[in-house]
């Protein structure tokens, strides 16, 4: 592989701005987010968490006039390269969304589809059950694959769309706030699920609740706004080292409710 | 599946005390045998190895920060992570008592005195078997255990009075041991503050047990006027 | 008051709390709008009964010819071939031709021809006729006029709305006149017209949605367009129509250019794409409508799994859109079902006898017959016109009870 670092990132990021029209929301950004760990992105509102986490995977081309400046890596690539078509991306580098948003079609559907539609060649029976059984969701609806999907909780829901972004066999999930929209109990089991994937998939997570990228993840990266209202990253680091003694006052006070 | 990385870290954490209570007995009995054999060198050893236990301490202590700030522990488990700060220092100033009986060897010398050795070897093993029972109780939660092993402490207290009196005889039958047997003293103070210090983990394990913080209190501890 | 605690304390913090007074408007509030719903019933009520009401009643018969003049004893013991004998007779051989090419005499049923003769040969006629409400509330006051000016005639109870009814075409008479031309010419035009602005309005409306750049001068003035193009009164698309299918496009909507032999575009061809047309904008907005509807969230999803645009509309924004499309298809539908003006523009025929064959045949329309039935002065076509009412009505009813038993079973399986 060839790639001008010394290691094999998940992602790695240089100088990234992202703009919306005019508007800089996220400026310089270089991060490198270690393979098969979790990683979660924490700040206050606005500070363009989620701008960042959607330039990932693309998701940021949907929206008219954002632009992206610099690079971002993924296996050496830029995936901003002219050359590169997002929908392989987006194949590469799946999503999950902060309000659970499963198809209106069956559980069985849900997941199979994304498989279906990217020419997925084996038994689709065996993807359906695998994924489920990854996303925890197996044991609960393996009576039910028909079912509208629609008809789970809350926290089922998510958990199928979980299976579904499996389904497609990405290497990177982004959750964008996967559990906002989730009780205390959904939230738990989605943060136990999240650490048993990362033995298989790099995870980047972000979330309002700096509690949980404290449970959830191995390393934190903490943004915030500037006074041009731009978000930037201000510390990166191991999370317990990030939680318990952070190395700028501006982290200090947000994870300690101070401020944000 | 609840909080599974909560609960597997906390067993890391409950292993790395035991392990640090482990090497407190083995400094203490180490300690004791220096004092029987007089041994100079071996008594430095010990003293030496107490920066081991420190660490440990220092290690514990921020493994359970980590937790309570990256975990929100509540209830049963803030109290055991609160427990295990408590129960770590209790451990290392155990620790510290051995390194001090260490050190009372090396200042004895070669000085002939009468150790009253067999006194102070039961005093040493009573207190080590409370301290194995209590960090057993502790781990397994056992609330009754922990409720009872306080009262063997007035043994310990018995012997540390009966060691007080030899040597109070020892300086009185010959003034010029005064100083020596001065020193023999706070080996048995500190293996008598051995006791007290395990009854403070008993508390600790009924404080995770049931949430409440009481004092074990023997008889005899009363002061009466 | 409401009130039998008094719950209004005797503080009033320094506030007029002034319920008695609030009460009493919301109280006024409600009535006018219970009344409102109640004039918008009373209206469609009496639409409905003013309807029926001329549907049914008391009419008065009496054969223009005197039968005693033909045959001696009741009509019900002739047989069949002195029936047809009958008819052969007295009527004129054109006529007879005519029937005979309709259907063989020999082959018709007895009861047939029993009609026929009565019809034909006798020339019974209805000579006067009565309203519901009259016939069962004052029949006495219709049987004393009938008598003084026909006293020839029998009177009856007759409903006008019989399956001959639906079975004939046209007629100068009004008891034999159908609406079977009608009938076919409507639901053909409505095939047509569906089938032609169905796709093109919901593919419209999704180029507009999903891949069309928003908010750019060009694609709001498209829009408002179209949104005002839905307010414009039918009869400009009739001139539309005419101008663009009938006269512009004759040789194709006349059929000449596939080598059928049309008269002119006055086709039914012609007449379904106008309506195409006129429906068009009705059905753009609400497809847009329905395709803005769906959750955002649906398409991330979709992109998040790698899928496509087109993987992305096909299989998730149109199923999910579909049922609104489907609603505003039956606005869009009953609105075409109804329409008239531009009917009359583009040259339905108001009187036909021949059902719409292909695209390129005349027709008409049940709206152009009712306008048609209205404009007569004969009390009799008028009782028709109101049957005929009934027949669109059930129509239109009908069509919208199967386009939403579909939605509801499209909307369930979510
Ligand atoms: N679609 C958009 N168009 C324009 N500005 C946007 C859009 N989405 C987000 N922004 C702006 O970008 C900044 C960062 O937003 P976002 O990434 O959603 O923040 P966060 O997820 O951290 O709350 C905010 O100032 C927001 O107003
Ligand atoms: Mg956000």
């Amino acid at each position: 592989m060839t790639n001008q670092t010394d290691k094999q990132w998940a992602i790695e990021t240089q100088d990234l701005d992202i703009y919306y029209s005019d508007f800089r929301a996220v400026k310089n950004v270089s991060l490198k987010i270690e393979p098969k760990k979790i990683t979660s992105i924490i700040g206050p509102s606005g500070c363009g968490k989620s701008t960042v986490l959607r330039s990932f995977n693309r998701m940021n081309d949907f929206i008219p006039g954002s632009r992206v400046t610099g690079g971002i890596f993924f296996q050496g690539q830029n995936i901003y390269d002219p050359r590169i078509d997002p929908v392989q991306v987006r194949q590469r580098i799946g999503m999950v969304f902060q309000k659970p948003n499963p198809f209106p079609k069956s559980i069985y559907e849900n997941v199979a589809w994304g498989a279906r539609i990217n020419n997925y060649k084996e038994n689709l029976n065996d993807l359906v059950e695998e994924c489920l059984v990854k996303s925890a969701l197996w044991g609960e609806v393996k009576d039910l694959l028909q079912r509208p999907a629609l008809s789970l909780s809350g926290g089922q829901q998510q958990r199928l769309c979980i299976a579904r972004a499996l389904a497609v066999k990405p290497e990177i999930i982004l959750m964008d706030e996967p559990c906002s929209a989730l009780d205390p109990i959904a939230t738990l089991k989605i943060e136990d699920l999240m650490r048993e994937l990362s033995a298989q998939y790099t995870i980047i997570i972000v979330t309002h609740n700096m509690q949980q990228a404290g449970r959830a993840s191995d390393f934190t990266a903490y943004f915030t706004m500037d006074t041009d209202r731009a978000g930037s990253m201000i510390e990166y680091g191991v999370t317990s080292q990030v939680f318990t003694n952070p190395t700028h006052k501006s982290t200090e006070d947000y994870i300690s409710g101070r401020f944000g | 599946m609840s909080r599974e990385n909560l609960m597997l870290q906390i067993h890391q954490i409950q292993d790395e005390m035991l392990v640090m209570g482990s090497l407190v007995e083995q400094a203490t009995m180490k300690s004791i045998e220096s004092l029987k054999k007089r041994d100079k060198k071996m008594a430095v050893e010990v003293y030496n190895a107490d920066r081991k236990i420190n660490e440990k301490r220092y290690a514990i202590e921020n493994s359970v920060l980590i937790l309570i700030a990256t975990q929100q522990p509540l209830a049963h488990d803030l109290r055991l992570l609160a427990a295990l700060l408590e129960v770590s220092a209790e451990i290392e100033r155990m620790g510290d008592y051995a390194k001090g009986i260490a050190k009372v060897v090396v200042n004895l010398g070669d000085f002939d005195i009468p150790v009253p050795i067999k006194e102070i070897d039961q005093m040493a093993t009573l207190a080590l078997s409370m301290l194995h029972r209590a960090l057993g109780a502790f781990i397994i939660e056992d609330g009754e255990t922990a409720k009872s092993i306080p009262a063997e402490d007035d043994k310990v207290d018995e012997m540390y009075n009966k060691v007080q009196r030899l040597l109070v005889n020892l300086m009185i039958e010959k003034p010029q041991n005064i100083d020596h047997a001065n020193l023999l003293m706070w080996v048995a103070h500190n293996l008598e503050r051995m006791g007290d210090r395990v009854s403070n983990i008993c508390e600790r394990t009924i404080f995770v047990t049931t949430g409440e913080l009481v004092e074990i209190e023997s008889k005899k501890k009363e002061i009466k006027l | 008051m409401k009130n039998p605690l008094n719950l209004v304390s005797t503080t009033t913090y320094g506030r007029d709390l002034n319920l008695e007074q609030r009460q009493k408007k919301a109280t006024i509030w409600k009535a006018l709008f219970r009344l409102s719903t109640l004039v918008g019933v009373v209206a469609l009520a009496i639409l409905i009964i003013s309807i029926v009401n001329q549907a049914f009643g008391l009419v008065a018969i009496e054969d223009t010819n005197d039968r005693n003049d033909f045959i001696s004893t009741s009509i019900k013991e002739v047989t069949k071939t002195e029936l047809i004998q009958l008819i052969e007779t007295n009527l004129s051989t054109n006529r007879v031709r005519t029937l005979d090419r309709e259907e063989p005499l020999v082959e018709r049923s007895r009861h047939d021809l029993m009609a026929l003769v009565e019809t034909e040969v006798f020339k019974q006629r209805i000579v006067d006729s009565y309203s519901l409400f009259g016939s069962i509330f004052t029949p006495n006051t219709f049987r004393d006029q009938v008598a003084k000016k026909h006293p020839e005639a029998i009177v009856e109870f007759k409903s006008w709305f019989t399956p001959q009814f639906l079975q004939e075409s046209m007629s100068k008479t009004p008891e034999l006149a159908g609406i079977r031309t009608a009938l076919f010419g409507s639901l053909f035009l409505i095939l047509i017209t569906i089938s032609v602005a169905f796709p093109l309005g919901v593919s419209a409306a999704i180029y507009l949605e999903e891949y069309a750049r928003q908010n750019t001068w060009l694609s709001r003035v498209i829009q408002t367009n179209i949104d005002n193009l839905a307010g414009v009164p039918s009869i400009i698309y009739g001139i539309l129509g005419l101008t663009i299918f009938v006269r512009a496009f004759e040789p194709i909507t006349s059929g000449r250019l596939f080598g059928y032999e049309g008269a002119n575009g006055r086709t039914i061809l012609a007449a379904g794409l106008t309506m195409a047309l006129l429906i068009l904008p009705i059905l753009i907005t609400n497809a847009q409508e329905a395709i803005r509807a769906v959750p955002n969230s649906l398409r991330q999803a979709s992109y998040g799994l790698g899928a496509t645009q087109w993987q992305t509309i096909w299989y998730h924004v149109l199923p999910y859109a579909l049922p609104g499309i489907l609603t505003g298809t039956i606005l869009a539908i009953s609105r075409a079902l109804g329409e008239t003006a531009p009917l009359i523009i583009v040259g339905a025929a108001t009187y036909i006898t021949k059902d719409p064959s292909g695209l390129f045949s005349n027709f008409t329309a049940i709206p152009i017959q009712i306008y048609n039935w209205t404009t007569r002065p004969q009390q009799e076509f008028r009782n028709i016109a109101a049957v005929a009412i009934l027949v669109l009505m059930f129509m239109l009813l009908s069509m919208n009870a199967v386009a939403i038993l579909w939605r509801n079973k499209i909307q369930n399986k979510r």
